[in-house]
């Protein structure tokens, strides 16, 4: 296949990476830990912990993993933590033991909870005891044996260990009530890992490394398949894209992005294959908090989303910041705005990067030069080993300057769904292409652009939502007859979530509906507008919903006739 | 358009894998069939048919679905023996697209999740466009989630045309010309 792009790439990256260099992520890893042992791996509140610390307990927790909890190799692991020191540790220690890692977001409410726990029959949870409540009302239905919880300071310094987990559970009190019977502490499941001997697992590529979960169109969240292949893979090639300019084991990355998103999780891989140091940031919301990691970080690197740039730049102390060896600014997940990518190169002078992927493709594939002056409008052009291209709706490749759907190849997309074959025949075909459903074009010189989602998916700060997982729990309210949700521009955000809702009770409050929703849904899918109709939503003459004219700011009349149901 | 439509006479189908369906015109008597029917599909199937989230079939409209009006609407269903006499694995109807063309018709296809990858929504779609042709329309439009792969296929094999996907929205127009209608069938063979 031809491949324009590569006359694009800058120079030092290469047009292929090698993904035979390594037989697993999990080696990767502790190549990385052996190579800068003593060198600063991740930061986190003030306290730093290195390579060597950081190989050292993940092959306690490991060992604990497969000696004491009895897991076998190929069982899941949720892991159900923010960026703490305890994610880097426990993440790495799933690995080592040859088991897979389901990303599970600590905001889940227990409907949410049970879907992801259910369906990736996790066996065992780590889950900070600020969330243990959500795991406490679930757990009882789920395949779930092994629970490991952990405060937060629990991997800092004996006396700050003591001050911050005393602080976050009874001055800001963010612990509510939880029991969990059987439950073990982290810690002592690392002291009691390191007096037993871990076991190591040889892991080629086809093996598991992550079921990391994505939204659907209909609602369901599935279980993308990584393999250690396709992570060794991404990470290589991230890894090369940001190579030329950055210096092994000199770096520092902030990361204020949670590690459970699979963009901020294979960014941070790839700065860690290179020794870099990374400095978590748990709760990017606490502003005063993060610019005080920004301070005493003298980073080089940041990974965000275009809403997080944008609070930054807006954040009182921004300006004291000392970006004087800021050399990349990356964002994902979300379209950048270019308001946000204009006022960020002029405040910082370093350009914001935008990359392209879906979790299917673990999940960067196509991303900006790192070295373009300004911010593109443009998604880029493919990563080395990958090969992209536009598709028409038979599955043809299309001419440059054609808009059609972005279908994506390379050692780094998915196996499939976790047990839905098909799902998996749906967006991956047998000659390996993985069809994005994204529209998009691309010129004559392999740049790509977006312009369309094929999917009635909403993005709200880099996270995806899907309309009908939120239809759904409207409806679930007595109260409502219809509903239907859609995406609307917000500037801070990106996208706000609409809810279009007709009635059956007339005295269903707003307020009503919305604490019905924060129930079931975590914060960034709960509809942040909701408009109500008296008429019908409008349909076609045979019953299906005209998304479009739900945006109209004029309800739109249903067609005279009542549509005609189906079996 | 003609006045008075035509009667269908009940079909069977042998499908791929041998089993067997009866083809036939819907009757008011389907109503608890086709309640049954829709109870049965996953919310991933009732968010291809409908393109929203659907709880429940309301009586009114279970109502009119087995009754369309005669002339303008038609709707197959595809019935085998079930515990309550039959059950309904499949269907497929048209309805007017707008009141005021009389021209074009929208269809939509429905098949249980256990009795796909057999045919059977191809039988039910060709089978529609014959009955819309006779019934006098000029064309037959649907819309087909942009994602819904088996179903714009099988659009494509019988010569719909899918329309690009229009910005902001997850659906594709799927639009078929019909030819006219064929001349009326010879007289019988006059006796020897």
């Amino acid at each position: 296949m031809d491949r324009p792009w590569l006359a694009q790439y800058p120079a030092g990256v290469p047009a292929q990476i090698d993904a035979d260099a390594y037989a697993s992520l999990k080696d990767m890893l502790a190549a990385s830990c052996a190579r800068f042992a003593e060198l600063p791996a991740y930061s986190s509140m003030g306290t730093a912990m290195s390579f060597r610390q950081l190989d050292e307990a993940s092959r306690a927790f490991a060992a604990w993993l497969q000696k004491v909890a009895r897991l076998q190799r190929g069982d899941r692991v949720a892991l159900m933590l923010p960026n703490l020191l305890q994610y880097p540790v426990a993440l790495f220690g799933i690995l080592r033991a040859g088991l897979v890692v389901v990303n599970v977001n600590p905001l889940y409410t227990a409907r949410e909870l049970t879907h992801q726990l259910h369906d990736s029959g996790a066996a065992a949870i780590v889950v900070l005891e600020n969330f243990a409540h959500t795991l406490a009302q679930v757990i009882e239905s789920t395949p779930v044996r092994t629970v490991v919880t952990t405060q937060v300071g629990d991997l800092l310094p004996p006396f700050r260990r003591v001050l911050t987990n005393a602080v976050v559970k009874h001055v800001k009190k963010l612990v509510p009530a939880w029991r969990l019977d059987a439950a073990v502490d982290f810690r002592q499941a690392l002291a009691a890992g390191r007096a037993r001997t871990f076991d190591e697992v040889m892991l080629g590529h086809d093996d598991l490394a992550f079921l990391q979960y994505t939204g659907g169109t209909t609602g369901v969240a599935k279980g993308a398949m990584l393999s250690h292949g396709n992570m060794v893979a991404n990470v290589l090639q991230v890894a090369a894209w940001i190579g030329p300019g950055m210096k092994d084991g000199a770096e520092t990355l902030v990361i204020p992005l949670p590690l459970y998103h699979v963009f901020a999780l294979t960014g941070a891989l790839s700065f860690f294959n290179t020794g870099t140091q990374t400095v978590l940031v748990a709760n990017p919301r606490d502003m005063p908090a993060f610019i005080q990691a920004l301070k005493g970080s003298r980073l080089s690197a940041i990974i965000g989303v275009n809403t997080l740039f944008r609070a930054l730049l807006d954040a009182p102390g921004f300006a004291e910041v000392d970006l004087s060896r800021l050399k990349l600014a990356v964002a994902g997940g979300m379209a950048v705005q270019q308001a946000v990518a204009q006022r960020w190169k002029r405040a910082t002078g370093v350009p914001l990067v935008e990359g392209y992927g879906l979790t299917e493709s673990a999940p960067v594939a196509i991303a900006n030069p790192v070295d373009i002056p300004e911010w593109s409008g443009g998604i880029g052009v493919p990563l080395p080993s990958t090969e992209a291209a536009i598709l028409d709706s038979a599955g043809q490749p299309l001419p440059p300057g054609e808009v059609g759907e972005i279908a994506l190849r390379g050692p780094q997309v998915m196996k499939g769904y976790w047990n839905r074959p098909e799902d998996t025949a749906q967006v991956l075909r047998a000659d390996g292409w993985l069809r994005t459903g994204d529209m998009g074009t691309m010129d004559e010189h392999g740049s790509f652009r977006l312009t369309d989602r094929k999917k009635d998916m909403i993005v709200v700060s880099g996270f995806k939502v899907f309309p009908n997982e939120i239809e759904d729990v409207l409806a679930m309210h007595p109260g409502v007859l219809e509903a239907a949700v859609i995406g609307v521009a917000d500037e801070r955000a990106g996208e706000a979530v609409k809810a279009v809702v007709v009635r059956k009770d007339p005295a269903l409050t707003e307020a009503d509906l919305l604490a019905h929703c924060k129930l079931h849904l975590t914060g960034y899918k709960v509809p942040r507008l909701v408009e109500f109709r008296t008429e019908p939503l409008p349909k076609t003459n045979i019953g299906k919903i005209l998304r479009r004219e739900l945006r109209d700011a004029v309800p739109e009349m249903a067609a005279s006739t009542a549509p005609v149901e189906p079996a | 358009m003609a006045s008075k439509p035509a009667p269908y006479r009940p079909r069977r189908l042998v499908l791929r894998d041998g089993r067997e369906v009866t083809l036939r015109a819907i009757t008011e008597s389907d109503a608890p069939a086709i309640q049954r029917a829709f109870d049965r599909l996953s919310a991933d199937s009732r968010y291809q048919r409908f393109l929203h989230h659907k709880k429940q079939l309301s009586p009114a409209a279970l109502e009119r679905g087995v009754h369309p009006l005669p002339g303008q609407a038609f709707a197959f269903v595809a019935t085998v023996p079930g515990p309550g006499g039959i059950d309904i694995v499949g269907a497929a109807q048209y309805v007017r697209a707008a009141e005021d063309d009389a021209t074009t018709c929208e269809f939509a296809i429905t098949v249980a999740e256990d009795w796909r990858g057999i045919g059977l929504a191809r039988q039910l779609l060709a089978s529609l466009l014959r009955r819309a042709r006779r019934d006098g329309y000029a064309a037959m439009e649907g819309l087909v989630l942009a994602e819904n792969a088996p179903m714009l296929a099988l659009a494509r094999k019988l010569k719909f045309v899918v329309e690009p996907s229009s910005p902001d929205s997850s659906a594709v127009r799927v639009l078929r010309m019909l030819a006219p209608p064929p001349p009326p069938a010879p007289a019988a063979r006059a006796q020897t």
